[in-house]
């Protein structure tokens, strides 16, 4: 049984329908990497998934659960399993780094302060940034600043991270230390599906490569099956072109 | 000039001026209070409700935005009399500066209410704020940060020249007491330069208050001055 699997999954923005039936499955400590050209629609799957934009065809299952998204309950337990990272951080500019990352824990899940704050000093210890606690967002670069929502994510214990880009809005020098946090999740077995314009980190960690292109799924396999020897010719051409350079 | 200051009849007299000061503090602070309640609701309209609302609201803040605030009161006062309805002139002053604040706020607080970012919305909610929690932990927050300096200032606007309008319909805060006390011997000067070291130290108080508030609460730094 799949952690998670989606199936025939459609979503519209207004008249245009972004999603046509994506479908793919993804195994318990895996880590599916989403490619595609920008505009593919790598985002709002992501999004759906998450219940941020509407589902118009299609289902969700988490360990064979379907998930309804039209039910409160059923959207928050959904929630509950996943969490999702941001191409642009989305940290609450208000808080302190420290609050960021205990806001949820401590308001939602009703968790002990003093417990939730042990857990996010640890969490903001694995991804660096033990020295920022009581910074405020705009005191910190980009890279940290994506840290800190990652650790976000984390503090909610999700079973499964979503990662939208995470390190596309960054400096160059500051993409390894991101994908460095990512590479550490993904040797302790987190469930994460990525979308990602880096592929050499995701011929590195991802299990699977699911090739997006026009709000469809067009191939998916192993990394080195898609990158070096893809059986479509949209794949050919997509990563023939990006890797050459 | 030989005018000569006698300051004497200002210190017999000092309490009934600070009684007056402590009147334009109150007023200055319920009308403020008030408006701020007003300003919420309509910015709130403004941003989320449905268009007969938005036009509603649209109508008020136009209004009040383009009449003098001494003609809303003296409405107030001399105008609804004629229909039945007799306010005390307290009253009258705090319900019009209440009204006329409100509508300048409106304005000021809809500022904020558009800085919110959609982003951060987006993070609570999968984070699985409810949108009670949204309001109070994201929204709220944002606006306060955004328009507090804002805020800050149009509270001394109100303090101290809202509040004075009070005086000519005889309400006895700080404009009216000294208006009324120097009428009794002719001392203006007198008066009026004592009074307006009071306003200067009131509205000294209130940034320096407010300017601290600011730092502390919202990580704002408002000039004082
Ligand atoms: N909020 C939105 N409103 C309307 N159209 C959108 C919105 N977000 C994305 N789209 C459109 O949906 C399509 C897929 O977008 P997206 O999922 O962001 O692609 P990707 O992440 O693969 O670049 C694009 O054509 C994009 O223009
Ligand atoms: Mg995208």
């Amino acid at each position: 049984m799949p952690h998670l699997a989606v199936n025939n999954l459609r979503a519209k923005y207004g008249a245009l329908e972004v999603l046509k039936g994506v479908s793919f499955s993804i195994e318990k400590g895996q880590v599916v990497a989403l490619v595609g050209p920008s505009g593919s629609g790598k985002s709002t799957v992501l999004r759906t998934l998450v219940g941020l934009t509407p589902v118009t065809g299609g289902n969700v299952t988490i360990h064979d659960d379907k998930i309804d998204y039209a039910s409160s309950g059923s959207l928050r337990r959904a929630r509950d399993q996943m969490a999702i990272v941001f191409q642009q951080y989305n940290l609450f500019q208000n808080m302190r780094i420290i609050d960021n990352v205990t806001v949820a824990p401590v308001k939602i899940k009703k968790r002990p302060k003093d417990e939730a704050r042990a857990d996010a000093e640890r969490l903001l210890a694995m991804v660096g940034l033990a020295d920022k606690l009581n910074a405020f967002p705009d005191q910190l670069s980009g890279g940290q600043q994506q840290r800190v929502a990652i650790a976000r994510a984390l503090a909610l214990h999700p079973e499964i991270l979503l990662l939208d880009e995470v390190t596309s809005a960054l400096d160059p020098e500051l993409v390894n230390e991101v994908l460095d946090s990512i590479r550490q999740l993904a040797k302790d077995g987190m469930t994460m599906i990525l979308v990602s314009h880096e592929m050499a980190f995701v011929r590195e960690v991802a299990d699977k490569v699911v090739f997006m292109d026009g709000g469809s799924v067009v191939e998916e396999g192993l990394p080195e099956v898609l990158f070096d020897a893809p059986k479509t010719d949209r794949a050919r051409e997509f990563f023939g072109k990006i890797l050459r350079h | 000039m030989n005018y000569n200051f006698q300051y004497g009849v200002v210190w017999d007299n000092f309490g009934a001026l600070m009684e007056g000061a402590w009147l334009t503090f109150q007023l200055g602070v319920f009308a403020f209070a008030g408006g701020i309640l007003i300003g919420l609701l309509c910015a709130s309209i403004k941003t989320y409700g449905p268009w007969p609302l938005r036009l509603l609201v649209d109508t008020y803040v136009v209004f009040i935005t383009n009449t003098p605030a001494l003609i809303q009161i003296y409405f107030l006062y001399f105008g609804l009399p004629e229909l039945g309805v007799r306010w005390s002139n307290e009253a009258c002053v705090l319900i019009g500066l209440v009204l006329n604040a409100g509508a300048y706020l409106t304005m000021i607080l809809r500022a904020g209410f558009l800085s919110v970012r959609k982003n951060e919305l987006e993070a609570g909610l999968t984070l699985g704020f409810s949108v009670v929690q949204q309001i109070r932990y994201i929204i709220v927050p944002h606006i306060a940060k955004a328009v507090y300096p804002a805020l800050a200032n149009f509270f001394i606007v109100v303090l101290v020249m809202g509040t004075s309008v009070g005086a000519l319909i005889g309400v006895d805060e700080l404009t009216g007491q000294a208006i009324n006390l120097s009428s009794i011997n002719y001392r203006w000067l007198e008066y009026f330069s004592v009074v307006a070291v009071i306003y200067v130290v009131l509205t000294f108080v209130a940034s320096v208050g407010l300017a601290l508030l600011g730092r502390w609460a919202f990580r704002v730094r408002v000039r004082i001055f």
